[in-house]
């Protein structure tokens, strides 16, 4: 294994594997032997009651969390703050932030520019037209509402090229027609062949997405 | 509706805070309070004996008139800045709201404003006096308490009045621009029309009494009228009242450079921009950012003028003015760098490596500083304030290095406070903010050549030229190449 990853080539392994993974915060363990698998190309959305460890598995298979031990790979190899992991991986695991003296239309675009992608062809008028977000192009995202700031932050991870979205609970927020828009446009990801993990309360959601669902009691 | 009595409430209130409090706790505030007041004006006694009575005074009677001008802008703009009528965040959710006074409620704060503003125009008008070449009447400190009075009531009209806030600061706006455009023409070499000397006492007694009248009507016309100051207003001032609190026992002055940076962006209508598309996409969001900040860049530009204000001022002071305003004419962009470090999330998402962002962030600043610090030595070496020789193709070399200072003070982030305190003879000194404080600024010393050279009023050669640029951009690139990786996206490293 190099160690490097891109878009390129990601069928050769699995989006992401995980081997007996354990954290505790403290005294309290909040995962013990977790494994899961999630298949180049296909969705698994991992389920389970508050405090059980859903954010806390998507951020150690992010980078943000390191593990007490345990083996992690994404697309075969080890998950870390490198350009070519964050080029591969996109995530809303974290609360977002934004640009000073941006709008929503343009944040968008700067991913795009970022990624190389053309802003015109990228389809960021109709990404954040079907999201609800065509009459708040102009708008700086700190004056959207809590909701419209989760599409927002949800039309930027699916804008940009990825081989593989982490979303933790993308349905918190949305209106029930909001969920249905997000649901499908994740549907179109998978079918784009890209690869999905996320943690939801929300099984007709998961389903809806094309996700497969894991309880996490069964990992 | 059934107005409740505030004054119970209050009461109530501050014994109840008190009940939680240590025995002797606010005495002992107190004791600290004024007793750091006592030794930090013992510290800095010559500095105030300098600021208010030098030995050589200097300033002409327009010059008097101009300074009186900058102190009123400004003390009429911090008083804008803080309200004046405000409460505390607590109050603010629990008072505001409630079936009490508003005047009783809100008049303390306004007493208070007053009362700070009155001491302020006073201590503007005794330095001014001071420096006054000829003698004034000393009644004209009492002049100038009150005009920092009426200042303080038209603050509050203001305020109550939205319409009417716009025009006000306007004004403030100017006085400020002409005060400094005068005293820099007159450092320039214009002789300004001489006023005809100080009013005698005779004229200024009664005058004074007169303005005394006028603002004591005015502050209780204030008093009377504070139920008109709209909520959302008392609510703004209130926030910025805590979040200057926090700032101050955070020692984290981040607190209160966000909120505003925040609130000037959400006054703002915007319309979205195609980035330009020749650029890397960093620097045309930063070439944007500096478009939608024309208002800063125009008083940058206008700023370019106050070194020709030290011309007279020892030779540190002045390539210290001019090194801090290369950086601070480099930070009109770098809010994005602030974000970054603060919370990389973006950069995650825009997935480049830490040594594109920062070389992208780098153009627009630097492209910033050099033209700031070009015009600012070139207006110097006009006007003959600076020894022999070329010095304003020294810009190209301050530029960029205002621009990595600028870059490094941002990339600074949040204080840290968990850094072990300096035990020192004079106390211990905590570590965190004198760190913070002096990122970015440190790098300044790579100009330290220019700065030797205007020290020492040594001439500017070729030789010079040629090592400051050279010493410039290595330092420039040491600083980027070090302290970022083609292999990691954070500009910090973790």
């Amino acid at each position: 294994m190099d160690g490097s990853l891109s878009l390129e080539g990601v069928a050769d392994h699995p989006a992401v594997e995980v081997h007996d993974l354990n954290v505790s915060y403290g005294s309290t363990p909040v995962l013990v032997d977790v494994g899961l698998t999630v298949p180049a190309g296909a969705g698994v959305c991992v389920t389970g009651e508050n405090g059980i460890g859903k954010s806390t598995l998507l951020r150690c298979v992010s980078s943000l969390q390191r593990p007490d031990s345990g083996v992690i790979r994404v697309n075969g190899c080890e998950p870390g703050d490198r350009p070519d992991f964050w080029r591969a991986v996109a995530t809303t695991v974290e609360p977002p932030t934004w640009y000073p003296g941006l709008t929503a239309h343009e944040h968008a675009e700067l991913v795009c520019r970022a990624h190389g992608q053309d802003p015109a062809e990228a389809g960021i008028d109709e990404a954040l037209e079907r999201l609800g977000l065509g009459g708040h192009a102009d708008a700086i995202p700190p004056s959207l509402s809590s909701g419209q700031k989760q599409r927002l932050t949800l039309a930027l991870v699916l804008l940009r090229p990825s081989a593989l979205l982490i979303l933790d609970e993308p349905e918190q927020r949305l209106d029930p027609d909001g969920r249905a828009v997000v649901a499908g446009m994740l549907a179109d990801y998978l079918a784009g062949g890209g690869s999905l993990l996320l943690a939801s309360h929300d099984d007709k959601f998961a389903v809806a997405s094309g996700a497969e669902i894991v309880s996490m009691d069964m990992l | 509706m059934t107005v409740v009595e505030l004054r119970p409430v209050r009461r109530w209130i501050r014994r109840t805070q008190s009940a939680h409090r240590d025995r002797g706790e606010t005495a002992t505030t107190a004791y600290v309070v004024v007793f750091s007041i006592l030794v930090l004006a013992a510290m800095a006694q010559e500095t105030l004996a300098a600021v208010f009575s030098p030995l050589v005074p200097n300033l002409t009677g327009s010059g008097a008139l101009a300074w009186a001008a900058v102190c009123a802008g400004l003390l009429f703009a911090t008083l804008r800045r803080l309200g004046p009528v405000t409460v505390s965040r607590p109050a603010a959710y629990f008072l505001l709201t409630a079936p009490v006074s508003r005047r009783r409620l809100l008049s303390p704060t306004l007493t208070v404003a007053t009362v700070g503003a009155a001491l302020a125009g006073a201590a503007a008008a005794l330095g001014i006096l001071g420096h006054a070449a000829s003698t004034g009447s000393i009644v004209l400190v009492a002049t100038g308490a009150v005009l920092g009075v009426l200042l303080a009531v038209a603050a509050a009209t203001a305020q109550a009045r939205p319409r009417v806030s716009r025009i006000a600061d306007t004004a403030g706006r100017v006085a400020v621009a002409a005060g400094l455009a005068v005293l820099v023409a007159e450092e320039a070499g214009w002789t300004p029309p001489t006023p005809g000397g100080w009013p005698p006492a005779v004229v200024v007694v009664p005058l004074t009494g007169l303005l005394a009248v006028v603002a004591a009507a005015g502050f209780l016309l204030a008093v009377r009228d504070l139920a008109r100051t709209p909520n959302d207003l008392i609510l703004d001032s209130a926030k910025t009242a805590g979040t200057l609190a926090d700032s101050v026992y955070g020692v984290e002055p981040s607190f209160l450079a966000d909120m505003l940076e925040r609130r000037y962006w959400a006054h703002r209508r915007l319309r979205s921009t195609p980035l330009p598309r020749r650029l890397p996409p960093l620097t045309a969001q930063d070439l944007l950012l500096a478009r939608r900040r024309v208002p800063r860049l125009l008083w940058a530009a206008a700023a370019t003028t106050l070194p020709l204000l030290l011309s007279g001022a020892p030779p540190w002071l002045l390539a210290s003015t001019l090194l801090i305003g290369t950086m601070l004419a480099a930070r009109t962009t770098t809010s994005a760098v602030k974000t970054d470090a603060t919370n990389p999330v973006l950069l995650r998402l825009l997935g480049l490596t830490s040594r594109r962002t920062l070389w992208q962030r780098l153009w627009v600043p630097a492209s910033l500083g050099t033209i700031w610090a070009t015009v600012a030595l070139g207006l110097l070496q006009l006007t003959g304030a600076l020894p022999p020789g070329q010095w304003w193709p020294l810009g190209l070399a301050l530029g960029p290095i205002g621009a990595v200072a600028a870059l490094r003070a941002a990339r600074a982030g949040l204080v840290r406070n968990d850094l072990l305190p300096v035990e020192t003879p004079m106390g211990s000194v905590p570590t965190g903010p004198l760190l913070h404080a002096f990122a970015g600024l440190d790098l300044l010393i790579l100009a330290l050549p220019t700065v030797v050279a205007l020290a020492t009023a040594a001439p500017a050669t070729l030789s010079l030229l040629v090592f400051q640029v050279g010493l410039g951009y290595l330092g420039v690139h040491a600083y980027l190449t070090f302290t970022t990786s083609p292999d990691r996206v954070e500009l910090a490293t973790r």
